[in-house]
């Protein structure tokens, strides 16, 4: 334990990368955090039926009263490290030979995100669980604002990946391989296919739809872990120049 | 006519970027998925299904395959008269390729316009649900495949590019259009 | 253009038009008056299909020429597809009708 703390140690006066392996360990601790908030703790992942009655979705809220407290609250706590994720993601793009621009507006992009992909719902889901004798239809109102936000408001992720999937494709720098590119392609696309959640209440295209939902969080985990470890390859390619990223030795 | 080119077995190459492929694949096995969900829900409804399937035209999703195989074909001609360097060859098919999409494009927004007209929309019943759903994101493929597909008539048009593994990745990403909706003609229009 | 390779390619397309061609016949073979699932023109159309898919894949897309791994990766798929497809169908006929 104390190798590991020197380690550390050393690292955080040594290393000058440690900007960069701060803001990777940031990201992968988050996604973690997030994941095990959004689905064990608050249990709002995998989402309800959007067709759940309102006497239903009391009880529903009833069931994950604390747990949607206690969740929530600390997604709101931690949710200003989705600054530092981005920045670090904003980075890469920095490292590219393409415009600054590319950057630039994944970072207005993703800075945004943080609304629907996580705050909204945390405002929803706590103020239902917060008075639990609420009005049924209230109650209602709040659980379809919750997952309509969540869910329904892919275009700020799709266009980020856009854009991120054109700074990869244009790169002279292989800063990423170019199937990364593509793979923002199919993460974008796979994006558009939940818009259909606005409409459907049951059914594969409902929020928790076989395609609108879970095929589309498979694509999403999936990119995820793709991105995560090709960043911490960059980083350790990385010799702060402007030129091309030299390969990691073998 | 034979030359010695011929007689030589070729040495093994992707066609293109690997990346393209790996795109391809990927896309591939998340359509595959999109299906899987589509044969499972038509299970559990087989005479919704059917009933609605009736008005489909199967004739129309014929025609569709002719021009996108057509397409794919076009295409692959271009790829090869690139590769042999006769790049006015390669333009017109590059140039047919896109024609062939376009007239897939028009026929299948007017057979949407025509399905709507007969009052199925996409909230109609599950079986035109899947049958936007799928026309609609292959669609889109294919409206990014003519994206493409300008991309590799860029390539193509002056001696300063024609980079050979662009027009590759190009084609390769095209005949995806092409081999999707050959399954999607299959589950929509064929079977029963 | 290499004439053996044109030649090829037109070939192909008119085995991969004729086949498509044929699919017709599933329009007049059992009448939608009788609305029932017909699992042989099912799994044909799905079988069907992936034969063309597999000529798309090694003739135009030229993974014949390609690599072994990426003639492996692709024939996984086709073979994924199939089992996946058809498993899919049958398995949710069965649990339908029981």
């Amino acid at each position: 334990m104390s190798a590991l703390l020197r380690r550390i140690a050393w690292h955080w006066r040594y290393d000058e990368k440690r900007e960069l392996w701060i803001g990777w360990w940031t990201l992968v601790v988050f996604y973690n955090l997030y994941g095990l908030l959004f689905f064990v703790v608050a249990r709002t992942q995998p989402p309800p039926k959007p067709s759940l009655e309102p006497s239903e979705i009391v009880q529903w809220f009833d069931d994950r009263h604390y747990g949607l407290l206690f969740g929530y609250a600390i997604v709101f706590i931690v949710g200003g490290a989705t600054a530092i994720m981005n920045a670090t993601l904003a980075y890469t793009m920095r490292r590219m030979s393409v415009s600054r621009a590319f950057a630039y507006s994944y970072l207005v992009i993703y800075a945004l995100a943080t609304l629907p992909g996580m705050l909204i719902m945390g405002v929803a889901c706590t103020v239902g669980a917060m008075r639990p004798d609420r009005d049924p239809e209230l109650m209602s109102w709040l659980y379809d604002f919750a997952f309509l936000s969540f869910e329904g408001t892919m275009g700020v992720f799709l266009i980020g990946s856009l854009v991120w999937m054109v700074a990869v494709l244009l790169d002279r720098n292989r800063v990423f391989p170019k199937w990364f590119g593509y793979l923002n392609l199919c993460n974008a696309l796979t994006e558009v296919v939940v818009a259909p959640a606005w409409i459907f209440k049951r059914g594969a295209f409902a929020w928790d739809g076989a395609i609108a939902w879970w095929i589309n969080m498979a694509v999403f985990v999936t990119y995820t872990a793709v991105f995560l470890t090709l960043l911490r390859r960059m980083i350790l390619r990385e010799d702060f120049g402007s030129g091309p990223l030299p390969d990691l030795p073998r | 006519m034979t030359n010695a080119a011929n007689t030589q077995p070729r040495p093994r190459f992707v066609p293109g970027q690997p990346d393209m492929w790996a795109f391809v694949l990927f896309e591939a096995l998340v359509f595959t998925a999109y299906f899987v969900v589509y044969v499972v829900r038509r299970t559990q409804s087989p005479e919704l299904f059917l009933e609605s399937q009736a008005h489909l035209d199967l004739r129309v999703g014929v025609f569709h395959t002719l021009v996108l195989l057509a397409s794919s074909w076009s295409v692959a001609r271009c790829v090869q008269a690139a590769r042999e360097r006769s790049f006015r060859t390669a333009l017109t098919n590059a140039f047919l390729t896109l024609l062939l999409g376009f007239v897939f494009l028009v026929s299948k927004v007017l057979e949407w316009a025509a399905k709507i007209e007969e009052g199925f929309g996409f909230t109609s019943d599950e079986f035109f649900s899947f049958y936007y759903f799928l026309t609609a994101i292959h669609f889109l493929h294919l409206l990014i495949g003519f994206g493409v597909l300008a991309i590799c008539v860029h390539q193509l048009w002056s001696p300063a590019r024609r980079s050979q593994e662009t027009i590759e990745t190009c084609a390769t990403y095209w005949h995806t259009i092409d081999f999707l909706w050959v399954l999607i003609f299959a589950l929509l229009y064929v079977m029963r | 253009m290499n004439a053996g390779f044109e030649k090829r390619l037109s070939v192909v397309l008119l085995a991969l038009s004729a086949i498509t061609l044929s699919q017709l016949g599933v329009g007049s073979l059992e009448g939608h008056a009788a609305l029932r699932p017909n699992a042989t023109i099912t799994s044909s159309a799905i079988v069907i299909a992936l034969i063309k898919v597999r000529i798309i894949l090694r003739e135009f897309m030229e993974v014949r020429h390609a690599p072994v791994l990426l003639c492996r990766l692709t024939d996984s798929w086709v073979v994924l597809a199939g089992v996946g497809l058809l498993g899919s169908y049958f398995v949710g006929m069965a649990i339908a009708r029981g």
